[in-house]
């Protein structure tokens, strides 16, 4: 019995070949992840990733085009779109007029980097931030772009990069797991559908998906003891079932039966852990003030900033939170001032909230979405309203944190905010210096699968070393 | 993971003879094929490893490979060396040096004479010699004999057999997913006749339970949903296709045919309805309706999704590495890719699917009982039909005596009001330019599957200028708009203007300055071809501008009269009369609508003398108001049996299939797999180097189809067989059972993998025979358990010297909770039910209503007709690692998580199966909690429990019942969870207490796992 318990039997494979490492990734055991990694010492231990999805508008918020002025109204040349593909929303139009950003921008910082008026809060932190102007990709809609930029691939049936994180990383925590996603709507709870697969394992065990924090109901699916059945009742119950199950493994001898048992166990303690966690009431008024009111209620993107400093200080690899409804065909004067109010404020928070805690050199932020917006508008053009269609060739991402320089801004566009004139990043680039950020070389972070060797980057991928600190 | 086990093994049994394809060719396909293999593009130095010839023959003055000469064989030079930059594979490219396990294999193999041998599964299957044997008396078949012959060289022997009741659950979870029931046991238990067992298989085999079983690794691998899985991911309706897989399953149709029907059923000659939905299956992959992709970016997708789910799914080879380039491993070009391609690429689809609904070609799918009734219904239209016209005769002299009457009496006016929404007289409403009549929100409200009628007189005075809408006002406004543009009547009817809009105009256009009647009918079916226009009554022709209805419009703007389409098209000129109507009226009612003169006018022109229109004006008034009672109820029974029929027929499900254009599509090699660069053009056929399309199949996707489980194809019996493997052993043959190219496992027990092929095929491709012969040898009904012996030498269990042990998959830990509760449903095929699921799942991903969970017998079907929605799949299914079906899976996998643990101890699901379960147990169990807990105990693992379990759960319940008699409100709340009924004649407290314990039993490691 006691030889059966052992380590090695908890890490090594078993008689079905799913061995343990569910231990050790799901869950992050301290050691888990593949053997060798990371590749080198990593400037980063965790990512806090704020996807913007739908797709922002580069233009009103941080690639400042003062020439579009001069050229509103105006068809966008040929020179400029240069045949390039656009999507069935707006190919059919019969005109492409230039439309400027009805919002200013200026210069904040020491670094000089361009900041919306509509992001007061960043803005003020834009010394710490590394701006990518440059950033671009090949898809043209949501669904294959945003598939895209989390699995490198357009087509679903990837891993995603907090699974291949996960699954090459491991987590820093036995009691939470090392991947966890969370959802904010815009208000009015509108804009493009997210879907499971972009948190998903793809042909990796589904053990290496991301796991959703949940502000409805249970945090975590499933977490929560039925009515009536108290934590001490659960405990009894697990001493039975254990009890049981290790009188089956002594009988069979089944490796596999361990790993139960353990499993079980770790479910009794993220039932414990898991509303630790979430249960804000113990922070501090200055932190709501910091994150602003919103953080008071559960679901928001404030809320979920909020979560995921304290899935930071918990261990968690990797933290996405993904916010909805950037995608502003039409009505963007409207519209976008709402995204921003939503999110500006809570991630500057969480950069400097991180930075108080001295967290913020070993934790990697992103912020952006999956694509950019066209120069011309899309749909009715009036004084008080237009609308931007999907832009694949340039959109502005921000860095900030470990493994990143500050008060950068890398690439530029040219005047139309159409083509990249300097330092193109693919995401593909963006994904391997993610990677690199975490001490992983993009090409040998790998998985066989249909017998060939699968990485996150495809055949593609370039650290972005002068972003790099 | 191939490459460490086959070069581990050998290390591991030393015994083992060198062999090119299990030991040596792993090795060089994944470290040297990539640079030095198929793939001209990317071939290094012109050196290559992939045949024999070239990998033996001199080049540039140095030989790759010298048989029985390892050092003077370049390659063996250089993968030892230690010269970083003389090494292979480069270090400088990132390469990790080979081990010196895999070095001294080729050395071996060089100092060997270097053999070569084709690619194993590339060479058809020939029925093995059978081995000679010491323990010949183990051996039921001859998969024991080869299992026996592998394990004997290894100095192992066989684990004795399963004790019988282990083996009764095992077989009936692996045959029908569900757990043998107690009587099943004893009676299994108490058969000392010889062939007990084989009449268990059966009977089982024979069971419904086993083609429902069979069909959910089928919908994976087919990658079936209810959902079309992009972006908004709408719904779509293939269940059709999954009752007639299961259908089939049931009746153990040849695995040929099962694999013709579903590939090209639709070409078969005189191809049946049920022929036509089995070619469903490659209707099944993802549909893109995101507004603004590019159709044929989407289309081509689709294709290539049929030609990697077919070559994964028959052929066990990853054609989609051919298909932006050669293929790096294995000997396919990409010209083979395309040539595939060619087979799928000609259906009549679109790229930008309806994102609602069945996307063409679809068929109307109706099951016996559907046809039962349809004809029913048809026999009273007919009937009704009948009588109407038996009283025409009557109809024309009742209306002639009405109409002599009309003549004196006062004048009579009447129009068509059925169906009627909006009538607006405005009497001659002169409109300038800037007015605007508004009628509010509230009416002529339709959407993309409404039908309609706009119909006003007009004196436009302008040629451009809007007649009536309910849009936002400007040209590309959502909603609908009837206007005159360039004299022209035109439609539009519009989501987004750009992509999903529908637009249609008359060919010639209208007068200016003369009243004119017009009129515009849609039937509701989101297509051109719907729409009809009318002046004056008479159908104009139409020219349809753009034809992509595929999503729901919401007009947000109220009913307008003279506006629409922007401030640019104001009316100018009069308006008067406008009516709308809910439904599409007939070109004959529409033609009376002009008409000026009253009934009492018309009745007063001779019969003979009145025009069409006015005759039917007559004749509609009259049957509408003044018929006798028995017209007019003849008509109304006519009007109702026709409606009804209609009703009934939309009714239908519908299930989208294959077909082919008349003319076929043209297939260009894609370059890069793109779709916008085409190279050079192909025709249909199959792999180069795989046997080729006989003459006398047809050059399309039937020839290919039966190339598929042609004889002469050397792959699809083994790849299925490998499956059926696999879902009993949990691991094939071939472990990687979606590759069996050189990148795939080599098979350790290649002659029972070949025997197996063989005996599938000879059988006549015999799914339940193939089966049997499976489940009934000596290696399936070994026992499970695990010696420190047998996991130290062979932890995978790959040479089978004991039974499977495997947690259940994800379908049958479910199936099986109902099953032991007593709340399974166990009901055959139609549409998907949706089943519990944590509330608000659908929404924070999309938005919209949501998931709207069944009620009563919804939530109790088996797992295979739960409905799957694809972008956000049941999150139960996943957690046990169901595939999402997002693309075609056919490896089974197993983890093991706490999201588990929580899903079973937590989910109302399993909640109220353990409620129900202590139900039973307190009714159907005996009197005292021994007898209860033994039951509940028989009822999960078909076993009595060890004195030890029953003591611990005795105690659980002990303890559990005394602190839900403290606390009698807990013991209620705790048994709420799950829409049945609670037995109230129970005491809460002592079933609280049962509950727990059912529910720790559900738990248990056995419980969920097949041993």
């Amino acid at each position: 019995m006691e030889r059966l318990m052992t380590r090695r039997y908890f890490f090594g494979r078993t008689a079905t070949g799913i061995g343990i490492p569910a231990l050790a990734s799901l869950l992050g055991a301290d050691n888990g992840g593949l053997p060798g990694l990371p590749h080198f010492p990593p400037k980063a231990r965790r990512i806090i990733w704020l996807f913007q999805s739908g797709g922002p508008s580069q233009m009103e918020l941080f690639d400042y085009k003062p020439r579009l002025k001069e050229f509103a109204g105006i068809d966008l040349p040929e020179s400029v779109r240069m045949g390039q593909r656009l999507t069935g929303m707006s190919a059919t139009q019969s005109s492409f007029p230039i439309v400027p950003s009805r919002f200013s921008l200026a210069r904040h910082g020491q670094s000089g980097a361009w900041v919306s008026e509509l992001l007061p809060q960043t803005a003020g932190i834009a010394d710490e931030l590394t701006f990518i102007k440059s950033m671009h990709t090949e898809a043209i809609n949501h669904d294959p772009a945003v598939t895209y930029i989390q699995t490198g691939a357009q087509i679903a049936g990837r891993p995603s990069i907090g699974a291949w994180l996960s699954y090459g990383l491991g987590g820093e925590t036995k009691d939470l797991p090392a991947f966890v996603v969370m959802i904010s709507p815009g208000q009015g709870g509108g804009g493009q559908p997210l879907y499971d697969r972009l948190w998903g394992s793809g042909f990796l065990p589904t053990r290496y998906q991301g796991v959703k924090f949940r502000s409805v109901g249970d945090p975590v699916l499933y977490l929560s003891n039925p009515a009536g059945f108290t934590s001490e009742d659960r405990r009894k119950y697990l001493d039975a079932l254990s009890e049981l199950n290790q009188s089956k493994l002594e009988e069979f001898g089944d490796p596999e039966i361990a790993t139960r048992i353990a499993q079980y166990e770790m479910a009794f303690r993220m039932q414990s852990s898991v509303p630790e966690l979430t249960d804000l009431s113990k922070e501090p008024a200055s932190i709501f003030e910091l994150y602003g009111p919103d953080a008071r209620k559960p679901g928001t993107f404030a809320a979920n900033c909020l979560l995921a400093r304290r899935l930071a200080e918990r261990g968690v690899r990797f933290i996405q939170l993904f916010h909805r409804d950037w995608d502003h065909h039409g009505q963007l004067p409207q519209n976008l001032p709402r995204r921003c109010k939503e999110t500006d404020q809570p991630a500057a928070a969480l950069i400097r909230d991180l930075k108080q805690r001295g967290m913020l050199d070993e934790t990697l932020v992103v912020w952006g979405g999956e694509f950019g917006r066209t120069a011309y508008c899309q749909g009715r053009l009036t004084d008080q309203e237009y609308g931007r269609d999907h832009h694949p060739r340039c959109f502005t991402m921000w860095m900030a944190g470990g493994g990143v320089k500050s008060g950068l801004t890398h690439g530029e566009t040219d005047d139309y905010c159409y083509n990249i004139v300097r330092d193109p990043v693919h995401i593909h680039d963006l994904q391997a210096t993610i990677l690199h950020c975490l001490g992983i070389d993009h090409t040998r972070l790998t998985y066989k699968y249909m017998g060939r060797n699968f990485r996150l980057t495809d055949i593609h991928g370039r650290v972005v070393k002068e972003v790099l600190a | 993971m191939t490459r460490s086990f086959s070069t581990l093994l050998l290390a591991a049994w030393p015994g083992l003879a060198l062999d090119f394809n299990r030991n040596v060719r792993p090795i060089l396909s994944d470290r040297c094929f990539s640079c030095h293999g198929p793939d001209t593009a990317s071939r290094q130095a012109g050196l290559r490893l992939d045949q024999e010839e070239s990998a033996k023959a001199a080049l540039r003055g140095k030989r790759p490979i010298v048989p029985g000469d390892p050092e003077g064989s370049e390659v063996y030079r250089r993968i030892a060396s230690d010269n970083k930059a003389q090494r292979m594979p480069p270090a400088y490219a990132g390469h990790e040096k080979l081990s010196a396990a895999e070095i001294g294999v080729l050395r071996r193999w060089i100092a060997e004479g270097a053999p070569w041998q084709g690619h194993w599964a590339f060479l058809a299957p020939v029925r093995p010699n059978i081995p000679p044997l010491k323990n010949t008396a183990w051996v039921r078949s001859p998969i024991d004999a080869y299992v026996l012959n592998k394990l004997e060289r290894e100095g192992l022997s066989p684990s004795p057999e399963a004790p019988k009741d282990t083996l009764l659950r095992r077989v009936t979870l692996d045959l029908t997913g569900l757990p043998p029931t107690p009587a099943q046991v004893n009676a299994f238990v108490n058969d000392a006749s010889p062939d007990a067992y084989e009449k268990v298989v059966d009977r089982l085999l024979a069971s419904p339970r086993y083609a429902e079983r069979m069909a959910i690794r089928w919908l994976e691998a087919a990658r079936y949903a209810d959902t079309n899985g992009y972006q908004s991911d709408g719904q779509r309706d293939m269940y059709r296709w999954r009752d007639w897989v299961i259908d089939a399953f049931h009746r153990n149709m040849p695995f040929d045919r099962f694999t013709i029907e579903q590939i090209a059923g639709d070409l078969l000659p005189n191809a049946t309805l049920d022929q036509k939905i089995a070619s469903a299956f490659h209707r099944n992959h993802r549909t893109n309706a995101e507004g603004g992709i590019v159709e044929e970016e989407f289309r081509v997708e689709y294709v290539a999704d049929r030609v990697e789910t077919t070559a994964t799914v028959w052929l066990g080879l990853t054609m989609g590495c051919a298909r932006c380039h050669d293929h790096k491993y294995d000997p396919f070009t990409q010209k083979d890719f395309y040539r595939l391609f060619a087979s799928f690429n000609n259906v009549p689809e679109r790229g930008l699917v309806y994102n609602f609904g069945n996307e063409e070609p679809f068929l109307k799918a109706p099951t016996p009982e559907h046809t039962r009734k349809l004809a029913e219904l048809d026999r009273r239209v007919r009937e009704a039909g009948q009588r109407w016209a038996s009283l025409q005769d009557r109809l024309d002299k009742e209306q002639a005596r009405w109409e002599k009457g009309l003549r004196k009496a006062g004048e009579l006016e009447w129009t068509i009001s059925g169906g009627r929404v909006l009538h607006l007289p405005l009497g001659e409403a002169r409109f300038d330019g800037e007015r605007v009549v508004e009628a509010g929100y509230d009416v002529a409200k339709f959407d993309y599957q409404d039908p309609f009628t706009l119909a006003a007189w007009i004196k436009p005075e302008s040629p451009n200028g809007a007649i009536v809408s309910r849009a936002e006002d400007y040209f590309e406004g959502e909603g609908y708009t009837w206007f005159l543009m360039d004299g022209k009547l035109r439609l539009h009817i519009t989501r987004r203007f750009t992509d999903i809009s529908l637009r249609i105009e008359t060919v010639k256009p209208i007068l200016l300055n003369q009243w004119q009647h017009v009129g515009v009918t849609y039937d509701g079916y989101r297509k051109g071809a719907g729409v009809k226009m009318y002046v004056n009554g008479e159908r104009q022709e139409l020219k349809i501008l753009f034809d992509e209805l595929t999503y729901p419009y919401a007009p947000k703007e109220p009913f307008r009269v003279g506006a629409g389409a922007g401030p640019k098209h104001r009316f100018r000129g009069l308006i008067e009369d406008v009516r709308a109507y809910n439904i599409a009226l007939s070109p004959e009612q529409v033609s009376v609508l002009p008409l000026p003169e009253t009934v009492t006018e018309l009745a007063r022109i001779p019969a003979n003398a009145r025009s069409k229109p006015q005759a039917g004006k007559l004749r509609f008034c009259f049957l509408d108001r003044f018929a006798s009672e028995e017209i007019r109820s003849a008509l109304r029974d006519l009007e109702q049996a026709r409606k009804e029929r209609k009703k009934y027929f939309e009714s239908i499900p519908t299930v989208m299939v294959m077909a082919e254009n008349a003319t076929p599509r043209d297939t260009f090699v894609l370059k890069r797999g793109a779709y916008d660069q085409p190279g050079e053009k192909v025709m249909p056929a199959v792999p180069a180097v795989l046997p080729q399309l006989k003459r006398e199949w047809p050059d399309n996707r039937l020839g290919l189809a039966r190339w598929l489980v042609d004889r002469s194809n050397p792959l699809t019996a083994r790849v299925t067989v490998n499956r059926f493997w696999q879902m009993l052993f949990g691991t094939g043959l071939v472990k990687t059972a979606e590759d069996f190219g050189s990148q795939g496992e080599w098979p350790l027990q290649a002659d029972l993998l070949d025997w197996l092929a063989v005996e599938f095929m000879d059988s006549g491709w015999n799914v339940k025979g193939i089966l049997k012969t499976i489940v009934t040898s000596s290696t399936y009904r070994q026992s499970s358990r695990l010696t420190p012996e047998l996991l130290a030498k062979d932890p995978e269990n790959r040479l089978l010297a004991r039974g499977p042990r495997l947690r259940l998959s994800a379908e049958m830990i479910r199936d099986q909770a109902l099953a032991i509760s007593g709340l399974l449903v166990e009901k055959v095929g139609g549409p998907s039910v949706k089943p519990y699921q944590p509330p608000g799942l659908w929404q924070e991903l999309a938005g919209g209503s949501g998931y709207k969970q069944d009620k009563g017998e919804g939530l109790y079907r088996r797992s295979l007709y739960t409905y799957w929605k694809r972008t956000v799949a049941p999150p139960a299914m996943i957690t046990f690692d169901s595939p999402t079906r997002e693309n075609c899976i056919v490896r089974e996998t197993r983890t093991n998580t706490p999201l588990q643990a929580l899903n079973l101890m937590n989910d109302v699901t399993y909640l109220e199966a353990s409620r129900k379960l202590a139900e039973r147990m307190m009714i159907e169990g005996g009197g005292d909690p021994g007898e209860r807990i033994r039951y509940a105990f028989r009822l999960a693992l078909a076993r009595e429990p060890r004195e030890r379990e029953a003591q611990v759960l005795g105690r659980v319940w002990e303890q559990l019942r005394s602190r839900y008699r403290r606390d009698r409100d807990a013991a209620v709340k705790y048994l709420s969870p799950g829409e049945s009924a609670r037995d109230e004649s129970l005491d809460p407290s002592e079933l609280a207490a049962y509950a727990s314990v059912a529910s720790l039993i559900l738990n248990l490691d056995e419980t969920v796992t097949k041993e």
